[in-house]
């Protein structure tokens, strides 16, 4: 009764969706809409047009809240408070928005109320994202697992402080031009260059730090 | 152009989007002077390893959620004709039952009956608090059913996996990992490993693999009756992630015991407050 699974075919997932760009090729049939197209249909009442956005979005979403707050569960539900923001707030979107700093700029809100909510320390400095397949015996698996680069990036990236982890993500990983980091930070252009380097010399410091400790 | 000129310029160099419009003098510079070059990259290789640090996608549930909530603020909108708040959706949770009259549930219910006569006999610790008294019953009665069939199952799984080098066992957990629509062998199957392999890895694979289908109560039982008797701190951070990700308020009382548990790994113990927090 029980599978043996070898023989059955794996099919393949889905292809994921880019993020849209502005510029969509001509050639390419009846239009991709941009994601601004799309939200600027969901504010006029086509409701539907935010489906187009989750599969878009919610993925790459999820990864940055997944890395910011260090907690599947936390990254899941503000996750999902995003897009319903998104739909609750849409006559709010600007004719003139981006919708990915719009949307990050909500996820940015919904993580500081998720942890005022939850009065709950805004990292989760444990291991529990931290999967390895090393090797057999369960405590050379555990200590192979701390030598993992990803698992002391992990950690490195616990140490930092929220607004650090956060300019650093955000200027990274979401395709946002600096501009936009800033607005959705409200600092100036220069302040989040500013920042979010030092953030990145402060993860190396730790990261290499740990690397060391980890030879050792 | 000195060292502290040049680094100056490093955030435009490390920025693929920049790097074509730093000064020529900041490169120069870099080409020319040792310490500029090992602080530039370590910098660089700090953020490859940031860019390439694996993300996990998230589980059903926030699709199933997401399409609930737009369907609602559809009707809403449709019958209010304006702007309403959208509200909080609560998805319907499966009740057990269902699932064990259900004609899929036999080949499931001997393994389950493993996990969950190794953890509940003689009586059953924990009661669903939704079930009314004659489903309790009727669980009780299945409860014992299976027990007499437990050992067997349990025995026949091992027999029949550690047979196979751990390296075939952890491919076919990946495997099953990647199907789109696994039946309920495969689920099985991943409960099974969860459940019973002798390998870490394979142990924790098996949770990440069951991720994607934390919506079928089956799933959630297998993982709460596999935490008691699991050893290794990472799966059972691993597992109480995968409960609380699932909103399974079953998980509660497990989730208590561990969390007072003075022998238990202290960040397990931790993720297990944090977990009953989050239900
Ligand atoms: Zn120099």
């Amino acid at each position: 009764m029980i599978a043996t699974i070898d023989e059955i075919n794996v099919h393949s997932r889905p292809a994921v969706l880019n993020r849209s760009g502005s510029l969509a090729p001509v050639d390419t049939a009846p239009a991709q809409r941009s994601d601004h197209a799309l939200m600027l249909a969901v504010r006029d009442g086509e409701l539907d047009a935010l489906g187009e956005l989750f599969e878009r979005h919610h993925g790459p979403l999820f990864g940055f809240l997944v890395k910011l707050t260090g907690h599947r569960p936390a990254a899941e539900d503000i996750a999902q408070t995003v897009f319903q923001r998104m739909l609750k707030y849409r006559h709010t979107y600007r004719d003139d928005g981006s919708l990915t700093a719009w949307m990050y700029h909500l996820a940015r809100r919904c993580a500081a109320d998720y942890f005022r909510k939850a009065n709950a320390a805004p990292y989760a400095t444990d291991p529990s994202d931290l999967h390895y397949h090393a090797d057999e015996a369960p405590h050379a698996a555990e200590r192979a697992a701390t030598r993992d680069d990803h698992a002391l990036l992990h950690v490195a990236l616990a140490r930092l402080d929220h607004g650090d982890r956060e300019v650093l993500l955000l200027s990274r990983f979401q395709e946002l031009s600096f501009a936009e980091v800033a607005g959705i930070l409200e600092c100036s252009v220069g302040a989040a260059k500013v920042r979010a380097h030092r953030a990145l010399r402060e993860l190396r410091n730790s990261y290499f730090q740990l690397q060391k400790q980890s030879l050792s | 152009m000195n060292c502290s000129d040049a680094r100056d310029i490093f955030p435009v160099l490390l920025d693929r989007r920049t790097a074509a419009n730093a000064q020529l003098e900041a490169r120069t510079h870099l080409a020319g002077c040792p310490d500029c070059q090992r602080e530039f990259s370590a910098l660089s290789q700090t953020l490859a390893a940031l860019d390439t640090m694996p993300t996990s996608s998230p589980s059903p549930r926030l699709r199933q959620n997401f399409y609930a909530m737009l369907e609602e603020e559809k009707h809403a909108a449709v019958s209010r004709g304006g702007a309403t708040a959208a509200r909080e959706p609560r998805p319907a949770r499966v009740a057990l039952w269902r699932w064990f009259l259900s004609p899929v549930a036999g080949a499931t219910l001997l393994l389950f009956g493993f996990l969950a006569g190794a953890r509940y006999a003689p009586a059953p610790a924990v009661a669903a608090p939704a079930t009314d008294p004659a489903t309790q019953r009727e669980l009780a009665a299945l409860r014992t059913k299976v027990d007499t069939m437990s050992q067997l199952v349990g025995y026949s799984f091992l027999q029949q996996q550690t047979q196979r080098p751990a390296n075939d066992r952890l491919r076919g957990v990946l495997t099953s990992a990647r199907l789109e629509n696994p039946n309920q062998q495969i689920l099985n199957y991943l409960i099974g490993a969860l459940a019973l392999d002798p390998s870490t890895n394979v142990r924790l694979c098996a949770v990440e693999a069951l991720y994607p289908h934390a919506d079928q109560e089956i799933v959630r039982a297998g993982v709460l009756a596999s935490l008691p008797r699991e050893q290794s701190p990472l799966v059972q951070l691993a597992m109480i992630d995968f409960l609380a990700a699932a909103r399974d308020h079953e998980a509660a009382p497990a989730l208590e015991k561990i969390s007072q548990t003075e022998t238990a790994d202290g960040s397990v113990r931790a993720a297990a407050r944090r977990a009953l927090v989050q239900l």
